[in-house]
């Protein structure tokens, strides 16, 4: 689960972002260990969209730096982004709407193989139509594998795109509010396989439910205001009074 | 019924090949069949960009114009041979689509058509200004092709019947690439940038290189487009590079169904046909092309083949 | 080149600012609908040229320019009214494309309902009693027509910047380009604030056809260009920035016209040269924002 090596697997350093006048991330610096789940939490406006966002290369910090590995990788986009390994869910569910569940695998793990390709048939392919058999089977969702996407329930939806997210095969992996909008049976099926995940890579999580992190998670880190507020196991911060005293009892 | 459609969607270069190969016979005169023919491959072109892709440009006229006028002058001014003529055609209007696509790209939604209708009219004035070569505002006149060999048969081109079948042929074959960049990982690609541009980003394709790479093919058939039209035609009307050519395109493109296959085509074919019969009894056809146009976008945004393909709750991919 | 002196330099820059008034107007009338509706009016230019036949057509019958003038833009800002009430609207869930895509048919009609009600040769163009000839402007005579010009649209557009600035309904307008939730929550019907701002915005553009019309000819296709022009003032001011709007407009005037004088050819070539140069060097154009463009 953790590396031989101390080299933080992502680096947040002296990371703001302004939007106009705005100030939404001031200054947070933090490190993320290679094989461990963390969760960023904070109370609304705490800019953990906008952190979510910068680590996972929406968008560059308008000053500061990510490192990956301890190389830099600020300013890449976010193409780039998932090319070295680090892949995300969106908060509001992004998927290829037109398109079956399995297509929508198959095109994300077609980035390996064959992107610009414009005269082989797709389908001849096999190793992209391996991979989203694979994971469709993960996610519990390969009954529904010809089905439109737009046509699945939101939980559904939401875990073809953790399966999109896996397709590429990331060695880091960052979620946003990942079982927002989900029913609790959905929720806790979610759960369990970002458990599983957290086996195998690193993820890096955005979550309001309090009770769930808590559940899962070794280590929490809370923003307030776009700044850096605290860090620790669970426990440490359940007794923090900084972070009682900003979240007024919260989840 | 349904499986008939399903065999034409797997097929479906084939199919276009057979129905086009009778279609002279079907049309009142064979100048409209070719007319059909070039514009409907104008049509597909521009499908490419716009229903796969989701980006609308309105200066595709460019890559028409530009097909037409290279051609052209290739043959009036330097007495190139027909073939490689239409190949200058083809690579000019492919460096036509990399430049407009470079500068185009760099913008995003809606301000991409205006941009595109722009860039448009800048390779119009060009041509137009560029009277020694292009005839400016009379056009290009005297585009003959001689008559030639095929395998020791003499092809007559100006025979109308004939014209059309060697025209058909290029047609076909330009079919037959679109049919395979739409099956092809790109093709995929395309498609999943058209539904969510973030999403696709996030699984690493780089949306801007693609978005111009398809540009680019986009230009390429356009211009073969042209440079047939420029042989078809023997002349070169300055009108082919003006906006509203594009949005000749765009509008037989909606009529007949963006994002299908078979669709653009249609478009061209119901359009064309109808300005032949409308013409002949009234010259108000740009007000009956406005309502019609207006009336699809309104009530029948999917085109006709779009409306029956989705009664009949077909998936359009040829698998 | 002979004759070319800081006089004739300064009076071809006059008659850029001339030109660059009408451009400046009818960008921020495009401006105005983007900036609210999202939707690009590819009915501009024509609503442009609609302009500019009722003022001749309402000044040859009632002999009064002002008339005219006020009468022109109600008539195009009616029109344009139920184009978004009819036409534009059933389309907003759809897509950005679509609005786009109507006023571009809509466009077709009404150039071709121009040539029947008017003809294809279009009408003579009238400069207005008291407002022809030439005035001394100190370095030289300069058409009276063309100051009018551009001290109208100046008007024009310190009106617009005031409804928008200073009033409630400006304030309104500004909120919900913004964000029309917060706009729905605070009670406002957003559908009547989009029917009034597309309805400004034709009538900007009737309003600019109608002052355009004695310095050009008025037929069926003078849109035509017009719309191509107007969009190179929006890219390369900014798209959604009044403010580039109007700096735009009077910039590619101004290039237009000393372009005009070095190389008559290509005058027309020059504004959408400089088009592309700033989308190569600026895509956001001169007072866009950076992310909105490219």
């Amino acid at each position: 689960m953790h590396g031989a090596n101390t080299t933080p697997i992502l680096e947040a350093r002296n990371v703001s972002k302004n939007f106009g006048k705005f100030k939404a991330l001031q200054n947070v610096s933090t490190n993320f260990m290679p094989g461990t789940l963390t969760a960023i939490i904070g109370p609304n406006g705490a800019g953990k969209s906008t952190f979510f966002n910068v680590l996972s290369g929406a968008f560059p910090p308008s000053s500061g730096q990510i490192l990956f590995n301890g190389k830099d990788i600020t300013g890449l986009q976010q193409h780039e982004f998932a090319r070295i390994g680090i892949s995300k869910s969106f908060q509001i569910t992004n998927v290829f709407k037109q398109l079956s569940v399995h297509e929508n695998v198959r095109v994300a793990a077609q980035m390996e193989v064959a992107r610009y390709n414009f005269f082989r048939n797709a389908q001849s392919y096999p190793k992209p139509i391996e991979i989203a058999d694979e994971l469709l089977h993960r996610v519990n969702l390969e009954q529904l594998r010809n089905k439109k996407t737009g046509d699945l329930a939101h939980g559904q939806q939401r875990a073809l795109e953790i399966a999109m997210a896996l397709a590429c095969n990331p060695s880091l992996l960052l979620l946003d509010e990942p079982t927002a909008g989900m029913s609790p049976e959905e929720t806790l099926v979610m759960m369990e396989l970002i458990r599983t995940l957290a086996s195998e890579r690193t993820v890096i999580l955005v979550e309001h439910k309090m009770k769930l992190i808590m559940g899962l998670c070794k280590r929490i880190i809370v923003l307030h205001h776009g700044e850096f507020l605290a860090e620790g196991t669970p426990e440490e911060i359940q007794n923090n009074a900084e972070v009682r005293r900003v979240y007024l009892g919260q989840g | 019924m349904n499986s008939f459609f399903q065999l034409i969607a797997r097929h479906r270069v084939l199919a276009s090949t057979l129905f086009l190969a009778v279609f002279p016979f079907i049309m009142p005169y064979e100048a409209l069949a070719i007319n059909i023919l070039i514009f409907g491959l104008f049509a597909m072109g521009f499908n490419l960009l716009f229903g796969y892709m989701g980006l609308l440009s309105f200066g595709h006229a460019a890559f028409l114009g530009i097909g037409s006028y290279l051609t052209g002058i290739g043959i009036v001014h330097y007495g190139m041979p027909w073939g490689y003529a239409i190949l200058i055609g083809i690579v000019g209007a492919a460096l036509g689509g990399l430049i407009m696509g470079y500068l185009a790209i760099r913008t995003r939604g809606i301000y991409f058509s205006m941009v595109t209708l722009a860039l448009g009219q800048i390779v119009y004035y060009i041509f137009y200004k560029a009277e020694s070569l292009t005839g400016g505002e009379n056009g290009l006149r005297g585009v003959r092709v001689d008559e030639f060999n095929v395998l020791g048969i003499p092809v007559d081109f100006l025979n109308p019947l004939v014209k059309y079948y060697v025209i058909l042929f290029f047609v076909v074959l330009a079919i037959w690439l679109i049919s395979r960049i739409l099956s092809s990982p790109l093709g995929a690609v395309m498609e999943a940038i058209r539904e969510n541009e973030k999403r696709a980003a996030a699984c690493g394709f780089d949306v801007a290189r693609t978005k111009l790479l398809v540009f680019v093919l986009s230009a390429a058939i356009c211009g073969l487009a042209g440079s047939l039209r420029a042989l078809h035609l023997s002349i070169v009307p300055i009108d082919s590079l003006h906006y509203l050519q594009s949005g000749q395109a765009v509008m037989m493109s909606i009529l007949g169904g963006m994002g299908t296959f078979f669709g653009p085509f249609i478009g061209a074919a119901v359009m064309l046909y109808l300005e032949d019969i409308v013409t002949t009894f009234t010259k108000h056809w740009m007000a009956v092309v406005g309502l019609v146009f207006m009336f699809f976008v309104l009530f029948f945004p999917k085109g006709i083949w779009g409306t029956i393909l989705s009664k009949l709750q077909i998936n359009q991919d040829s698998k | 080149m002979t004759g070319l002196t800081f006089e004739l330099l300064c009076m071809q820059l006059l008659t850029g600012i001339a030109l660059g008034s009408i451009y400046a107007l009818l960008a921020l009338g495009l401006c105005l609908i983007f900036g609210m509706l999202n939707v690009v009016n590819f009915a501009h230019g024509a609503f442009f040229m609609v302009g500019a036949f009722l003022g001749v057509y309402f000044l040859g019958i009632t002999g009064s320019f002002w008339f005219s003038l006020v009468l022109t833009p109600l008539l195009t800002g009616g029109i344009g009214l139920l184009t978004e009430r009819f036409l534009v609207r059933p389309l907003y869930g759809r897509g950005l494309d679509y609005p786009l895509l109507l006023t571009f048919g809509l466009s077709y009609v009404l150039i071709e309902v121009m040539r029947v009600t008017f003809g294809i040769e279009g009408l003579p163009s009238v400069t207005p009693e008291g407002l022809g000839g030439t005035v001394n402007v100190g370095i030289g005579y300069f058409p009276k027509y063309r100051l009018f010009l551009i001290a109208a649209t100046a008007v024009i557009i310190l009106g617009v910047w005031f409804l928008i600035q200073k009033t409630r309904y400006g304030l309104i307008i500004k909120a919900g380009a913004a964000d029309q939730e917060i706009v729905k929550v605070l009670g406002v019907d957003i559908a009547k604030v989009w029917l009034l701002v597309f309805g400004l915005g034709c009538a900007i553009a009737g309003l600019s056809g109608i002052l355009a019309s004695p310095t050009r000819s008025v037929n069926p296709e003078m849109g035509i260009p017009i719309l191509a022009e107007s969009f190179v003032v929006t890219v390369v001011g900014g798209m959604g920035s009044p403010v580039g709007a109007v700096v735009a407009g009077l910039l590619v005037g101004m290039v237009y016209s000393m372009t005009s004088l070095f190389f008559p050819d290509l005058a027309e070539l020059s504004i959408f040269v400089l088009m592309a140069v700033v989308l190569l060097i600026r895509p956001q154009g001169l007072f866009g924002k950076a992310g909105a463009m490219g």
